[in-house]
């Protein structure tokens, strides 16, 4: 009798609720560092405008572009594809600096640090959002480096090379940041 | 007083049974009302925020987000310097099993062999067998091995699929940190912590062998800081079938339930508290010995399980690189199957810390202690002498992290010591070497001693394993040979060295590899020798009897390689592949008369492969398919197979999720493993099957 009452509960229903289900990707597992440093690529572009020019048009897509070793790897996954103010967000791997063109966010790995200069002065005027985890990356002239303070991730932002390259970051963003200027002040 | 015994058995069965049916009912009213409650009520207030989809986070939320957790230092797959697979709770979902043993079936080195509708053989690396003793079993720390014959009884454990946050299961001489048994590999079972089940959920679903299922869970914040769930889960299996297709009587029907409760009490201490019961039955046939012709006697029976535990576990971090873990729980089990009826009591306490000594040395050390309390009820055919004992299990454990090269190259060097009431002191002295020439890449070797401690059954039980008719070839004499097995108390540890050698590489973002390769060098393998027959006259005519003990007089050389492949060919499509290859050579001594065991090696299959194939296709379906490729067990005649699984899942809505699973669709029903020598339950053949399943989250 009591299994007659299980049948009759396997009925097809709906649910109207509304809740998130989570996206559960583990494997092999990225670092949970790196998982939250997409995420942190991701707010970023969300809060940073780029001057018209730096889009064919209305639809075309923001690029983030991976110089260097990745050490992202899947975590890049929760964010490619998202919607950024209506434009989808597009992930690349550069192989060499002369790809840069389509890029508007140039991360670049640590594995890069001896070639920054050279990276740096090829961009130079371009309307890239350069970020890194590498040390002093502000200080050398990037844009927005993620730290590491006591197991939390902050960012630093040079405001001056943002605005050198045409790029309005939002009040948002800077108020939750550590401004910084170069080492060296430029004209 | 052989009558006497079957009634109370049948009275306990009947007041069982009825508990049970009230049980399955309240389970179904629930169930029932849940659904209904959630179908018809419009829209309901949105669940707690599930953390994991870290996109919806302010900015606020992500910088207070702790990269590497404070407490235990969460080492990456690529830091472990063991063999390693990891089976995530999304395995475990698009693989469609409904059970731990069936998820076990896609980690390469495991050999998992259905034996019937509710009773498997899961064994790591050679010697399987119902009563497979070279494997350690954990449910959130909590051991799942049974000492009274040194395995896991697979039927009793009942953990909700969708608590499991993930199974990571270590072939290979556990290391230090899990002690005696662990001898050719662990399983770790974990469940999520409450705050990742919050909200409720409801699945259910039925089908051809599974006669019906369902679960429910609802999760909440009890304080700041403090989250619980609680589940209540029931199925109910189908018989298996002979090898004519003809059904048997192995049916299987549980209810279970349980709660769990998280709690950071401050920045640095947390608090875990969890339980779970059980009561069910699972059938089979059993062939016992009898000195009346035809001189065995088949029957059906149903083993009654059921069980509760409690467990509580106090975290609290020192430093960054610096913390200490207290545990403590109590199981009880009872298991009272045709052959034996035991009744088992365990608390269990554990202590770690892990410091650091200098920049390059980090210690983990511990304490233990163990005590199990048994009470068996004899039968004519099984019998413990004592028939209950306390026996006390005293344990600690040292392991040394030294860093030689920062990053590159680390040296684990360690050791666990025991003291157990059947062999005394036992050493299990370990190293390990990790080289990680980059970030991708890692190379590890280890050198291991393992032990497995002798049984309750090997040290103090007797058995009537068979009686053989006169005038056969086997007892040319008049009279009817019974052939008994008995414990010894002489009966040592099973020795293993172990030598591994390992690589995993992280080859592309999308592509993972990983090898293990093993020489296993075995002593003291459990052999039965056979003693000088002698007769008897008691209780019934006379026969004579044919003693046989177990002793420790076989050794063994096994090898293979392990070989797990993780690709994400495109962006919605992923292959996982496990392939495993093993040899196994084993030599009784010159003075043993055990002609029996030698037959282990041809119980395991000399190789397996896995092949799993996930699809995210449009619309929110999901397409999963599972190859699986077994080799033959030579020694029982039990062919090589081919099989496949099928799930097709679909989303319609963010909370529904709809499934169909097709199960073993290649044959009509097919054996894995038969009946071996020193078992009673006869096997039966896993038959091809369907299930529907409905997931509702609230």
């Amino acid at each position: 009798m009591s299994r007659k009452i299980i049948r009759l509960i396997f009925i097809i229903a709906l649910c109207i609720t509304v809740s998130s289900w989570p996206n559960a990707h583990a494997d092999p597992p990225p670092s949970r560092e790196y998982v939250i440093k997409a995420v942190f690529l991701y707010n970023f572009a969300k809060f940073v405008e780029w001057p018209a020019e730096a889009f064919p048009n209305r639809r075309a897509p923001l690029t983030l572009c991976i110089l260097g070793k990745d050490p992202f790897g899947l975590a890049l996954d929760s964010i490619k594809g998202k919607k950024v103010r209506g434009r989808k967000l597009v992930i690349q791997h550069l192989a060499r600096i002369e790809d840069l063109e389509q890029c508007h966010i140039l991360f670049i790995s640590a594995s890069e640090e001896i070639r920054l200069p050279q990276i740096l002065s090829t961009i130079r005027g371009m309307s890239i959002l350069t970020v890194s985890d590498m040390k002093r990356f502000v200080q050398h002239g990037g844009i927005i480096n993620l730290v590491t303070i006591e197991t939390k991730v902050r960012f630093e932002i040079n405001v001056g090379v943002a605005h050198l390259a045409g790029l309005e970051i939002s009040s948002k963003l800077l108020k939750l940041a550590k401004i910084v200027e170069d080492d060296k002040k430029r004209k | 007083m052989k009558m006497i015994h079957l009634d109370q058995k049948k009275y306990a069965q009947v007041t069982a049974s009825i508990g049970l049916g009230l049980a399955k009912a309240m389970i179904g009213i629930l169930i029932g009302s849940s659904l209904i409650t959630i179908c018809w009520a419009g829209n309901l207030e949105a669940a707690q925020k599930l953390p994991t989809d870290l996109t919806e986070l302010s900015l606020e939320e992500l910088m207070n987000i702790e990269i590497t957790s404070v407490s235990k230092k969460a080492q990456k797959l690529s830091d472990a310097a063991a063999a390693v697979f990891v089976i995530t709770q999304e395995d475990i979902r698009r693989s469609g099993v409904t059970s731990i043993p069936e998820a076990l079936r896609m980690v390469p080195g495991l050999q998992v062999a259905r034996i019937d509708a509710n009773k498997w053989a899961i064994t790591s690396r050679g010697f399987n067998g119902r009563l497979a003793n070279k494997l350690l079993v954990l449910i959130d720390g909590r051991s799942v091995y049974s000492p009274l014959y040194s395995g896991v009884f697979w039927e009793a454990q009942h953990t909700l699929l969708e608590d499991v946050d993930r199974i990571e299961v270590i072939r290979g001489p556990g290391a230090t940190l899990w002690g005696a048994n662990a001898v050719n590999g662990v399983i770790n079972i974990m469940t999520k912590q409450a705050k990742e089940t919050q909200g409720g959920m409801v699945a259910t679903g039925t089908g051809t062998e599974e006669r019906g299922f369902g679960s429910v869970r609802y999760g909440a914040k009890l304080a700041d800081d403090t989250y619980y769930r609680a589940y209540a889960k029931y199925f109910n299996r189908d018989n298996g079938v002979d090898a004519s297709g003809k059904e048997m009587a192995d049916d299987w029907e549980v209810v279970s339930g349980g709660f769990r409760i998280d709690s950071q009490t401050s920045d640095n201490n947390s608090l875990t508290l969890q339980g779970d019961i059980y009561d069910g039955h699972a059938g089979g046939t059993y062939k016992f010995a009898s000195l009346l012709a035809p001189f065995s006697q088949t029957f059906d029976d149903d083993t009654d399980i059921s069980g509760a535990n409690i467990l509580a576990r106090w975290k609290h971090d020192f430093s960054q690189s610096s913390d200490m873990a207290l545990q403590l729980y109590y199981d009880r089990t009872e298991h009272n199957e045709a052959l034996v009826e035991e009744d088992r009591d365990t608390f269990d306490t554990d202590f770690q810390h892990r410091f650091a000594l200098s920049n390059q040395q980090e210690i983990i050390w511990g304490l233990g202690y163990r005590l199990t309390c048994d009470d068996i009820n004899n039968s004519f055919n099984t019998s413990l002498e004592p028939d209950s004992r306390d026996d006390h299990l005293f344990s600690a454990f040292v392991q040394d992290n030294i860093t030689l090269v920062k990053n590159r190259l680390r040296l684990t060097l360690g050791s666990k010591f025991e003291h157990n009431d059947y062999t005394g002191f036992e050493i299990q002295p370990n190293g390990r070497l990790l080289w990680t020439p980059d970030e991708r890449h890692s190379v590890w070797a280890s050198v291991s001693r393992a032990v497995r401690t002798p049984s309750r059954i090997e040290h103090d039980g007797h058995y009537n394993y068979e009686v053989i008719a006169p005038f056969t070839p086997d007892n040319p004499t008049p009279m009817p040979a019974l052939v008994t097995l008995a414990g010894d108390r002489d009966f040592d540890s099973e020795e293993l060295i172990a030598y591994e050698l390992g690589y995993h590489v992280q080859a592309t973002s999308r592509l993972y590899v990983d090898i293990a390769t093993f020489y296993n060098v075995y002593d003291n393998i459990r052999t039965v020798e056979p003693g000088t027959p002698f007769l008897e006259i008691s209780p019934t005519s006379a026969h004579i009897v044919q003693p046989t003990v177990a002793d420790n007089k076989m050794d063994g050389e096994t090898y293979g390689v392990e070989l797990m492949v993780d690709w994400r060919a495109l962006d919605w499509w992923r292959l996982q592949g496990a392939y495993t290859y093993l040899q196994m050579q084993l030599h009784t001594d010159e003075d043993s008369g055990d002609i029996y065991t030698l037959n282990l090696e041809g119980l395991s299959p000399h190789h397996q492969l896995s092949l799993r194939s996930s699809m995210d296709l449009p619309k929110e379906l999901e397409l999963d398919m599972w190859v699986r490729y077994v080799d033959n067990l030579p020694y029982q005649n039990v062919g090589s197979y081919f099989n496949l699984d099928l799930r097709l899942g679909w989303k319609p809505h963010k909370n529904l999720e709809l499934s169909i699973v097709g199960q073993n669709l290649l044959d009509n029903h097919h054996p894995e493993l038969l009946k071996s020598e020193g078992e009673m339950s006869l096997s039966s053949e896993v038959e091809r099957s369907v299930y529907v399943k409905i997931t509702c989250w609230f």
